[in-house]
């Protein structure tokens, strides 16, 4: 209708006419009540930077930073909320309990084991796959394997949890499976012990893997292993040779990642471990059920998990990492 | 004829570097300035400054007779053509070139019929509705000048916008330019590193050289009368011959160069009897003598190198300095054989200081 | 016998990829798969094929308010995480060096903070400000998850974006706040597209943020825990079938949506 009055005047005239142009939104922004206000404000330097960095400044400081460090100092105090007649004072007590039980630091303890040979396991078994996507489908397939990956992860972490029970448990697929080829004669216990847990852990974490190690391999240029297979390279040896050391920024971001989200997971253990499997964030879970005076202790226990994952991924970036190597 | 622009004792730094150094300049109205000079030089800083997107150090910067130093880029009526364009890739090419119609709060009417005669001027009605993806760089080139000239700026700036263009697309934007410039009388002021580029456009070049103005002038002015080594250099190729002054008068100055009295146009510079001076020679306007002259001298040919619409040679001249000739086809098969004779016409050879010898 | 062996690194690789790809989706496939199951019990084999729980899903009000909760948390966790995180990527885009790289650590630290240390910080946090659990709370919780990933998405689109863009819309007459909201913004589209169809999936999926902020008001995910550790019917499994099957759909626009967009 609109191009019908373009032709109307003559001529090849475009489809373009004049409503096609935002004057509303000029005439808005040339108003007085905008130029004397927000237009004010930005045409001044300071009060633009003002405008432009209080909001930022404010939500980092008050939402990143904050609760971590509330959390240090509720840590810090012998009791936690505040109570009549009772001033809370400053104490490492909280820190000490740590140490004081088994029962406390065995968890931690477990939680390291799990989360470092989950991400040992999930490097072996990613890396042939995310070399496959990168350098051997042909270019114009690749976001289509690429894909097919991404879409079971969309499922978030309760679902997949939940469907490792179909796979794993004493009536489910793998043991039924099992006894109907005659394997065995009565299901083999996998769910709620180590196993199933690691397994549901590399099942949970495998795409934080598999991004960073895809665009770190996708970037080695191809001629380059050309170039080492012309100069006498074979497969393994341009492997070690060439691709390991070049993809090594994608295998250190990638195994942080999933380093620290693998010993922050709560509810995959809850569901998949057994008795003999409590990790670190059930243990901090229990301060903070019911009666809320153990929250101390908790927050003490929550900044000793967190800095000692935070300074594990650290020292691991440092010394495998190269110097553009960065985690997000 | 009013200056539209003036730039007074303009410098700009960054930190310990001095981009712009006590700048002087004063643009007409109406006319294709092109600021010339190699990478570095200052012209794109100089540029920026009157767009509004660099603020200078000291010095004041004059629109129209009005003061614009530290008024902000949307708040001066100066419009740039970009060197890679930026045209906003999400709107079409009528919204690009409406865009700044918009914001002076033109009806929708108003600015349809503008951007309609804009886009006429260089023949783009049919693409109106493109988007700038869909278009080769000529055209995004020519959209990205309507949408600097749609405001209707008082003086419009191009940043090298020809740079991305391949040599023959170029060429034709060049005249392309100089005639819409003529057609809309705008003042254009063209920043380039193209010494070819400035003399087919402009009616005044401005040769920027470590942030100064080195020279100012029309084209032939600045191609045949240089006033120091590095416009001779940068512009043209030119034979530098050392020679001293004998005399010196409004008619031309005599000189001696290898013991042989020589002629060249007066110098922009006072010149006195002993004076180590530069003769500038352009390759073209070396003379081949067809018998032995008491003006003329001997050399002999070292070089030649075919180059299509002319030959290139390079000739030996008897203290063993070497000269560049350019010679025409017609001219260059006469000549045969090694041993020539050669002059010059005084009134295509200049005179410039020789800076070195000053110290 | 030459080529089959120059073939074993690739081979191997193909059959690499196609396990993983199984692995991946063997689990989910069983779970969907029991959802047809015509018994109130999970169990192999799968016998007895049935619809009912669909149809008994479909007419359950605490699943249906799960999923409209969920939805409404999603909704306002990605219109906050939006606009915040394209605020900080401005800010980040024009803040050069030292201080550049500080912020950009500092808007990324909720995505490297283990989601438990997370959950129990933010926990804290609202009762230090007199918060009480519940929407807010969570809405919270979610975005503080949410913002850096959209600071990444919508950064590494600016920093694609050519820098005299902005330039030549104040040359044209544009102040900052027009040449944000009509150049920087537009360019931005795909990327915040892109960011809040991630930010919907985060927040849908999050269960240990939601598990320390909710009230007693259940999202999906807390529904489905709370479900599982009740004891087990193919009921929990024809919800998450819808549920994944409409995440999944999500996240295929937004791959296709972000595809679309880049080529362009």
């Amino acid at each position: 209708m609109a191009s019908n009055s373009t032709l109307a005047r003559g001529g090849a005239m475009p489809a373009v006419t004049a409503p096609a142009y935002s004057t509303r939104l000029s005439a808005l922004f040339n108003s007085g009540l905008y130029q004397s206000t927000l237009g004010a404000l930005v045409s001044n330097k300071t009060t633009r930077m003002v405008l432009l960095a209080a909001v930022p400044i404010v939500w980092i400081v008050m939402m990143h930073i904050g609760p971590i460090y509330q959390m240090l100092k509720i840590s810090l105090l012998s009791n936690y909320p505040i109570q009549h007649g009772r001033a809370p004072t400053f104490t490492f007590a909280n820190y000490a309990i740590f140490f004081s039980e088994p029962l406390y630091f065995m968890p931690l303890i477990r939680s390291f084991v799990y989360a470092t040979s989950a991400t040992a396991v999930t490097l072996l078994v990613v890396y042939p796959v995310a070399y496959y996507v990168a350098k051997i489908v042909q270019p114009d397939r690749r976001s289509k394997a690429l894909l097919l990956l991404l879409v079971p992860f969309w499922a978030g972490e309760l679902i997949r949890t939940f469907s490792i029970i179909m796979l794993l448990a004493n009536r489910g697929a793998l043991n039924v499976f099992l006894r109907d080829i005659g394997m065995i004669d009565r299901p083999i216990p996998l769910l709620y012990t180590p196993f199933s847990l690691g397994f549901g852990l590399v099942y949970l974490i495998s795409l934080y893997m598999l991004l960073p190690l895809y665009s770190a391999i996708d970037k080695i240029p191809k001629h380059l292993l050309d170039a080492a297979a012309d100069l006498g390279a074979g497969p393994f040896t341009r492997f070690r040779r060439i691709v390991l050391p070049l993809s090594r920024d994608g295998i250190v971001s990638g195994c942080s990642l999933v380093f620290l989200t693998s010993i922050g997971v709560f509810a995959t253990p809850m569901l998949l471990g057994g008795p003999t499997t409590v990790l670190f964030p059930e243990t901090i879970s229990g301060f903070f059920h019911g009666a809320s005076d153990k929250w101390p202790v908790g927050a003490a226990f929550a900044m000793i998990m967190l800095v000692s994952a935070l300074t594990t991924a650290a020292i691991f970036m440092r010394i495998v990492g190269g110097k553009s190597t960065r985690l997000m | 004829m009013d200056p539209v622009v003036q730039f007074q004792n303009v410098t700009k730094a960054y930190g310990q570097a001095v981009a712009v150094d006590d700048l002087n300049l004063t643009i007409q109205a109406g006319k294709f300035v092109t600021l010339l000079g190699p990478s570095g030089c200052g012209k794109s800083t100089t540029l920026r400054m009157l767009g509004g997107f660099e603020i200078p150090n000291s010095g004041r910067i004059l629109l129209a007779g009005k003061d614009v130093t530290r008024l902000p880029p949307n708040k001066r009526n100066v419009n740039i053509v970009f060197q890679d364009y930026a045209l906003f890739p999400h709107m079409n090419v009528a919204r690009n070139i409406a865009f700044g119609l918009e914001l002076k709060g033109l009806d929708s009417s108003a600015i349809h019929k503008r951007v309609m005669e804009l886009l006429a001027l260089v023949q783009l009605q049919d693409y109106a509705a493109r988007m700038p993806s869909e278009l080769s760089g000529g055209q995004r080139q020519r959209v990205a000048l309507m949408r600097a000239l749609a405001p209707d700026p008082q003086v419009l700036l191009l940043d090298e916008p020809l740079s991305a263009l391949d040599a023959k697309l170029r060429q034709q934007m060049q005249i392309e330019l100089k005639s819409i410039q003529e057609r809309t009388g705008k003042t254009f002021l063209f920043v380039t590193h193209d010494q070819e580029e400035a003399l087919t456009m402009s009616d005044q070049i401005v040769v920027m050289n470590n942030g100064k103005v080195e020279q100012m002038g029309d084209p032939h002015t600045l191609y045949s009368r240089p006033q120091s080594v590095f416009v001779a250099n940068f512009i043209g190729d030119a034979n530098l011959l050392r020679a001293k002054v004998v005399g010196a008068d409004a008619q031309g100055t005599a000189l001696t160069w290898n013991g042989r009295q020589v002629g060249a146009l007066p110098s922009a510079h006072a010149m006195k009897q002993g004076d180590s001076v530069l003769i500038v020679v352009r390759p073209e306007a070396l003379r081949f003598l067809s018998v032995p002259s008491g003006e003329g001298f001997a050399g002999k040919i070292r070089k030649r190198v075919f180059k299509g619409n002319h030959t290139s040679m390079t000739i030996e001249v008897d203290d063993g300095s070497q000269l560049n000739a350019l010679v025409h086809p017609g001219e260059s098969e006469a000549i045969s054989g090694e041993d020539v004779w050669l002059g010059w016409n005084p009134r295509a050879a200049t005179v410039i200081r020789d800076e070195s010898a000053a110290g | 016998m030459r080529t089959m062996l120059a073939d074993a690194p690739r081979t191997a690789l193909t059959m690499a990829y196609w396990g993983f790809v199984l692995y991946l989706f063997l689990p989910l496939t069983l779970m969907m798969a029991m959802s047809f199951k015509n018994a109130a019990f999970i169990a192999f084999p799968i016998g007895d094929w049935t619809f009912d729980w669909y149809l008994k899903v479909m007419q359950d009000k605490p699943f249906l308010e799960a999923c409209a909760y969920s939805v409404l948390v999603a909704g306002l966790t990605t219109l906050a995480a939006t606009v915040i995180g394209v605020w900080i990527a401005m800010l980040i885009a024009t803040t050069e060096g030292r201080w550049g790289a500080v912020l950009f650590a500092l808007a990324c630290l909720p995505a490297v903070v283990p989601g438990m240390i997370s959950a129990i910080s933010l926990r804290i946090f609202i009762s230090t400000i007199d918060m009480p659990t519940g929407t807010s709370a969570i809405v919270l919780g979610h975005t503080v998850h949410a913002v850096p990933f959209v600071v990444v998405m919508a950064l590494t689109r600016l920093r694609s974006m050519p820098a005299n863009l902005v330039d030549a819309a104040r040359d044209l007459g544009a102040d900052s706040v027009v040449a944000f909201f009509r150049v920087t913004l537009p360019y931005l589209g795909p990327a915040i597209g892109g960011g809040m169809i991630f930010c919907i999936l985060l927040s849908i999926d999050d269960f240990v943020r939601t598990f320390f902020l909710g009230g007693y008001r259940p999202t999906l995910p807390m529904l489905i825990f709370a479900k599982v550790q009740g004891g087990m019917s193919p009921e929990i499994n024809a919800m998450a079938t819808l549920v994944l099957l409409v995440t999944g759909a999500v996240g295929l626009y937004a791959e296709y949506y972000t595809r679309r967009s880049r080529s362009r």
